[in-house]
């Protein structure tokens, strides 16, 4: 079976079914980053520009990387960009009235967890999602985050302490 | 950090603590308060479901990467090409030389045992076929490239 890097280098040369493969080992993974990471706004949107991205810049991909890695490099990139534009138009509040009347239980655990996460500032958040649901490394974090090591601990330590406090409210 | 952090840290990613961490876990005051809410926020964490991506939603990436696909596969022709051809022109002054000689001396040893224009004749049919056998070979070079260039594709896919 062709590797990530292998399928990259094919996209570089135009090959659809390369990326379609790539598509189908990361759907899942990516998808739930983004979701994750914007609170579920703007997600299918996302994870197109960062497909499109990779597609225009697969003949400058370094074989030596992890694709992984690389990929989501430029998914933290846009959701970093995408928390830095202005908020939309407000909405009218009896539409998120009639909303949250109606959501179920489950929604609201989902929800509270939604909560948390957003009330993490973005780079302590990104900490969150990479290492505790996508369980990667110190390293690789650091390298997709381009940061030090050091930082990504320290990072992970502060967002703990706020979601404990914010647990303790 | 602090071995406290640590311990911390571990439960909150749903690690295992060794015998040392576990007695410190009971024995520190802070870790067994702090324990609780790391839990309770792990669990929050873990009960965060995202829906599936919608079906459409690969088929409207493909689509969209489709035109820059388009432009990659043809600048990756021409590269090939361009090599292809780089490397065929190489030879090409020593092959042109070779054939020049060839050609002379065949003509001297016709020239010797044939009337002089039935020499020429032959051996301008001789340089002829070398010309077309030459341009032919030159011109089989993009389309071999681009063959090449599938089969390579086939192979990475495989």
């Amino acid at each position: 079976m062709a590797t990530d890097e292998d399928l990259i280098g094919a996209v570089a040369t135009g090959d659809g079914r390369a990326l379609e493969e790539l598509c189908r080992r990361y759907e899942r993974p990516l998808h739930r980053f983004i979701f994750r990471h914007t609170g579920g706004r703007d997600v299918d949107d996302l994870y197109q520009e960062t497909w499109l991205r990779v597609v225009r810049a697969a003949r400058r991909f370094d074989p030596r990387r992890r694709f992984s890695t690389w990929l989501f490099q430029i998914a933290v990139n846009l959701c970093r960009d995408w928390h830095r534009r202005p908020p939309p138009e407000p909405v009218d509040p009896a539409g998120i009235e009639a909303t949250r009347e109606g959501a179920a239980a489950a929604a609201d655990a989902a929800l509270d967890a939604r909560r948390l996460l957003a009330a993490l500032p973005e780079p302590q958040r990104s900490v969150v999602i990479l290492r505790y649901y996508h369980d990667l490394g110190e390293e690789e974090m650091a390298e997709i985050l381009g940061c030090p090591r050091g930082t990504v601990k320290s990072r992970l330590h502060h967002a703990m302490a706020r979601l404990g406090e914010m647990a303790r409210q | 950090m602090t071995e406290c952090d640590e311990i911390l840290a571990t439960l909150f990613l749903g690690g295992v603590l060794d015998a040392d961490a576990a007695a410190h876990l009971s024995a520190c005051p802070r870790c067994a308060t702090e324990q609780v809410h790391v839990r309770r926020v792990a669990e929050l964490l873990a009960s965060h479901d995202v829906p599936p991506p919608a079906s459409t939603l690969s088929a409207r990436v493909l689509g969209a990467a489709a035109p820059l696909l388009a432009r990659h596969a043809r600048r990756a022709a021409w590269r090939m090409l361009a090599r292809a051809l780089a490397a065929a022109l190489v030879p090409l002054p020593l092959i042109l030389v070779l054939d020049f000689y060839l050609v002379r001396a065949a003509y001297g040893v016709l020239d010797a045992v044939l009337p002089r224009a039935l020499s020429l004749y032959v051996v301008f049919n001789y340089a002829a076929t070398l010309t077309l056998l030459l341009a032919l070979t030159y011109g089989m070079i993009p389309i071999v490239a681009e063959r090449q260039m599938r089969l390579r594709r086939e192979e990475s896919r495989a």
